[in-house]
């Protein structure tokens, strides 16, 4: 079986110190350095054994595993197609209009498969023990750092759209990407204070929302030195600690919170949803390039719902046509979340998360919060 | 709007308002046919396509929507588009289309949302003819769609027209919605009919009567169609006075709506209608997407306003000016920040950037170009013919492209180095010792005006010459072009030109002088289109006079020629 590596190494790539021999660019004259993300989306890594017993069941699979042996095989046949998608995406349904995508919690479903290969991207977020963490498996990286956590990817890394086929990561990545060039999740950095983009102890990075759509080419790849405007929100313009450390931009475990739209539909549309990247412990790792982009990845605390947030926006139909067993999903997520333990029931309301990110350099206009005034 | 705006008639033309929109019908002058017959007809300007939209939008209001193709004026060679103006027909496809937008814009009109804004009375009956009615709703639209009271017939036969159409409909409505566009596609709206009158000044002679002169002022300076107090003056017979006329063009030079008559004439000399057919090879530039395509003429505009009219400067320090306005679509292409989400905003280069100037904007770098490489010989040539007026000939038929086109050339890496090789040929250096110098410094400018250090891995070497002068890259360029007498009377001689549609035989004495006053004024555009408004050279017509245009009216009385 041939085993794909490409993320990995890319992986490797991010986050080991590049060589001395690839210059990377001369320091700002003003210390300042702007990004537009072309790229964020869950880091995968396809390894050989991570599903040993097939990718997670589709919604029609469950279903069809809740039959008899005999009845399975008579709704297989093909003339009984009809019965069988009318019995399956009836499964989709609950009482009083609910739906196993809007209302998971609902559906008693087994945990859908899992991750079990003990590599995965991603960041040691727990610094190896929290005092509000619960039981879980860390990774090792794929450049052999211990103490991963992306729980995550445990939980959805056997999912199709998620993990793709053959080295190409799944239609989330695509869809995430689109979202991005749409305008409906600009995400802008702007470093302030850089003095070499090889060490510097001390640099202040935003990390930000832009309402604007991405500048792109005839071919939609983002054009670099586009210019961006960071959202007057400041609850989407997070402040953060950072340093650069051989070629690497860290920064200090925050609370990152940034806004995702989805699409900007009518009222009765999913679209013009509005939900958040809400992480805790959050922080970044992304790596100088000679071309002057950023690539790496950003780690942090999720609350279990938002992973499966545009499954559970798209209700029934992400259900019925997509396919997805959110409920499934769900127990996944909930057996597997490993942050923000709640003291009275001790389970775990947030997962360890990595996403991978790619910036490019862009000019960005920062909107610093208006000062505040005493409001009646 | 012509009801709306009817009671700011007496604010006349210095009023903000009154610039905006022909205003209306003061009762009397638009409800008199003409009664005096119409001038010696001596041109017929064919409106262009802005000017057309302009002057629905200030007879019936912004909202009118114009929705159509409309059949280019071709280009002389070496001219204007305001000199092929005077030449051009209408195929009868191109009829079709303007037959399309009329009827269009008159529905919209006499719909339920506007028309009462149009109409001063109601009709007796809605479903039956009534001639007083039509008459008092067409004859102030007539008098600003042709620039001139309607002659008695003119009025019979499309109030006849309207007649019989709401016969035939049962609604008045309708009616007068046949009836109006037919006049759109009247070609007393269509063209700009200059007639003429004897010339006192010159006994035998003629010069254009005070209507035409309206016309003349409106298009020239605000590239529309004249308002109610400019149709008001010539009536009165104020335009043909020479103390007057340079009173009421003084005004409307100093309006804002100058910016409309400079856009106009800016892009009719500098050939933008090639921004249309522009198309770049997106294996090359795929940084040219639509939205720069579409940002780089606007671009030069605004540039040009800038310095011209807001600013009042200098027409000269227009190549070399460091101010400019950027979008978000152009910043990657001149890695600039730019400050705002959304529309334009001002941007000035940094002092000694080689893009100070308009030859410095990536349209015009872009536009004299071919679709996958730069070109020295397009954009040198561009600069000898639009701004400097100096023709540059053809190619021979039977020219060998093979070194300039080998852009990937190892050996000869640089397009001077291709150029050089291509100009062994004596025939073909003739030429490119006239374009090449002025093409060649702007050669760290790319083929959509992208700057770069290097082509193909060579240094570029950006030397250039011009009138004996020596000089490196746009910067020494536009320098040389601001210090040389033939930039300023090449304007000089392109604005009497765009004025009055015609290459006048003694071009070059009357541009001369042209330039004297516009030097004696520092270079000021404003002075400029105000001189040639102005000048009774202007008005003088040499040509023989045209025929009037025979144009089939049923009347009352039969077909009306």
């Amino acid at each position: 079986m041939i085993v794909y590596r490409i993320a990995a190494l890319c992986a490797a790539s991010f986050l080991a110190p590049i060589a001395q021999a690839q210059a990377l660019p001369a320091p700002p004259a003003n210390g300042e350095l702007g990004f537009v993300f072309t790229h964020f989306a869950p880091a995968i890594y396809q390894g050989e054994r991570d599903c040993p017993d097939g990718l997670a069941a589709t919604l029609r699979d469950n279903y069809l595993q809740t039959q008899s042996p005999a009845e399975r095989m008579r709704l297989l046949d093909k003339a009984n197609e009809p019965e069988l998608t009318k019995r399956w995406t009836g499964y989709a349904f609950g009482p009083n209009g609910t739906n196993i995508c809007t209302h998971p919690a609902l559906f008693d479903r087994p945990p859908q498969r899992i991750v079990q290969g003990k590599i995965a991207q991603g960041l040691d977020l727990d610094d190896g023990a929290a005092t509000d963490s619960c039981s879980h498996e860390p990774f090792t990286s794929p450049a052999g750092q211990t103490g991963i956590d992306n729980q995550m990817w445990r939980a959805m890394g056997c999912v199709r759209t998620w993990r793709g086929v053959d080295g190409t990561g799944g239609d989330i990545l695509r869809g995430l990407t689109q979202f991005l060039i749409s305008g409906e999740h600009t995400q802008v950095l702007l470093l302030t204070g850089v003095d070499s983009l090889q060490d510097d102890p001390d640099v202040t990075v935003i990390y930000a929302n832009s309402e604007d759509r991405a500048v792109v080419d005839s071919k939609q790849n983002f054009m670099p030195d586009a210019s961006y405007t960071v959202v007057a929100n400041a609850q989407h313009r997070n402040v953060l600690k950072g340093r650069i450390v051989g070629g690497v931009l860290m920064t200090d475990p925050t609370h990152i919170r940034l806004r995702q739209t989805w699409g900007q539909g009518s009222e009765r549309d999913i679209r013009g949803k509005r939900t958040e990247y809400d992480m805790t412990r959050a922080r970044l790792r992304l790596t100088f390039q000679p071309d002057g982009s950023l690539k790496g990845l950003v780690g942090g605390y999720q609350p279990i719902w938002d992973i499966m947030a545009s499954a559970s926006i798209g209700g029934e139909g992400a259900a019925t046509t997509a396919g997805y067993d959110c409920a499934a999903m769900y127990a996944a997520l909930k057996k597997l979340a490993d942050g923000d333990r709640d003291p009275a029931t001790g389970q775990c309301r947030r997962i360890s998360s990595a996403m991978e990110a790619v910036a490019i350099p862009a000019f960005i206009n920062d909107t610093p919060p208006a000062t505040k005034v005493a409001q009646q | 709007m012509i009801r709306a705006l009817s009671l700011i008639v007496a604010l006349g033309l210095t009023a903000c308002s009154a610039e905006k929109a022909p205003q209306s019908a003061s009762a009397e002058p638009s409800f008199a046919p003409l009664k005096e017959p119409l001038g010696q007809i001596v041109a017929m300007r064919r409106l262009t396509e802005a000017q057309y939209r302009n002057s629905i939008a200030d007879i019936f209001g912004s909202d009118i929507r114009v929705a159509g193709r409309f059949e280019p004026i071709v280009r002389p060679v070496h001219e204007l588009i305001a000199t092929g103006a005077t030449s051009s027909t209408i195929s009868p496809a191109g009829l079709e289309q303007f037959d399309a937008m009329a009827r269009a814009i008159a529905a919209q009109i006499f719909d339920a949302d506007h028309r009462a804004q149009f109409m001063d009375c109601a009709p007796r009956d809605a479903a039956v003819p009534d001639p007083d009615c039509a008459a008092r709703i067409l004859v102030p639209m007539g008098r600003y769609l042709f620039r001139r009271p309607m002659t008695q017939e003119e009025v019979a036969a499309y109030v006849m027209m309207a007649g019989k159409a709401t016969e035939s409909s049962g609604s008045f409505h309708k009616g007068m919605e046949l009836a109006l566009a037919a006049m759109l596609v009247s070609p007393h709206f269509l063209y700009v009919v200059e007639s003429a009158e004897p010339d006192p000044e010159s006994p035998g002679g003629l010069r254009l009567d005070n209507l035409a002169r309206a016309s003349r002022l409106s298009f020239l300076l605000w590239n529309t169609t004249p308002n109610d107090a400019l149709l008001k003056a010539a009536e009165q017979g104020q335009l043909t006075d020479p103390v007057q006329l340079a009173a009421i063009a003084q005004r409307m030079v100093r309006s804002p709506r100058l910016e409309d008559g400079v856009r106009a004439f800016f892009a009719d000399m500098l050939l933008f209608e090639k921004f249309d057919e522009m198309a770049k090879d997106q294996i090359v530039y795929p940084r040219f997407n639509p939205d720069v395509a579409s940002a780089l003429s606007e671009q030069m505009l605004r540039m040009i306003v800038d310095q011209l009219v807001t600013q009042k400067g200098d027409y000269r320090d227009l190549f070399t000016t460091r101010r400019t306005f950027i979008n978000r679509a152009l910043g990657p292409l001149y890695q600039a920040k730019v400050t705002s989400t959304q529309g334009w905003v001002p941007y000035e280069f940094a002092p000694g950037d080689d893009r100070a100037g308009l030859l410095g904007q990536a349209g015009f770098l872009a536009l004299y170009a071919h679709s996958g490489r730069s070109s020295p010989t397009l954009r040198g040539r561009a600069i000898r013919e639009l701004l400097l007026c100096q023709p540059v000939p053809n190619p021979p038929g039977n020219v060998n492209f093979t070194a300039v086109q080998d852009v990937t050339s190892t050996a000869m890496p640089t397009a001077r180095m291709r150029l050089n090789a291509h100009n062994s040929d004596p025939v073909c250096a003739a030429c490119h010792k006239i374009t090449d110098p002025l093409g060649l410094p702007l050669e760290k400018f790319d083929g959509i005006g992208a700057f770069r250090r290097q082509e193909n891995g060579a240094p570029i070497d950006t030397a250039g010459l011009f009138e004996g002068v020596a000089f490196q890259g746009n910067v020494g360029l536009g320098k040389a072009l601001a210090a040389s007498k033939s930039t300023t009377e090449c304007v000089a001689g392109r604005a009497f030109q765009y004025a009055t549609g015609r290459v006048p035989e003694d071009d070059g004495a009357l541009a001369g002088g042209i330039e004297q006053d516009f030097a004696k004024d520092g270079y000021r555009i404003a002075s400029l289109f105000l001189r040639v408004a102005t000048m009774p050279q202007a008005y003088r017509i040499a040509a023989t006079p045209l025929v009037a245009p025979q144009i089939a009216m049923t009347t009352r009385t039969g077909v009306h020629p």
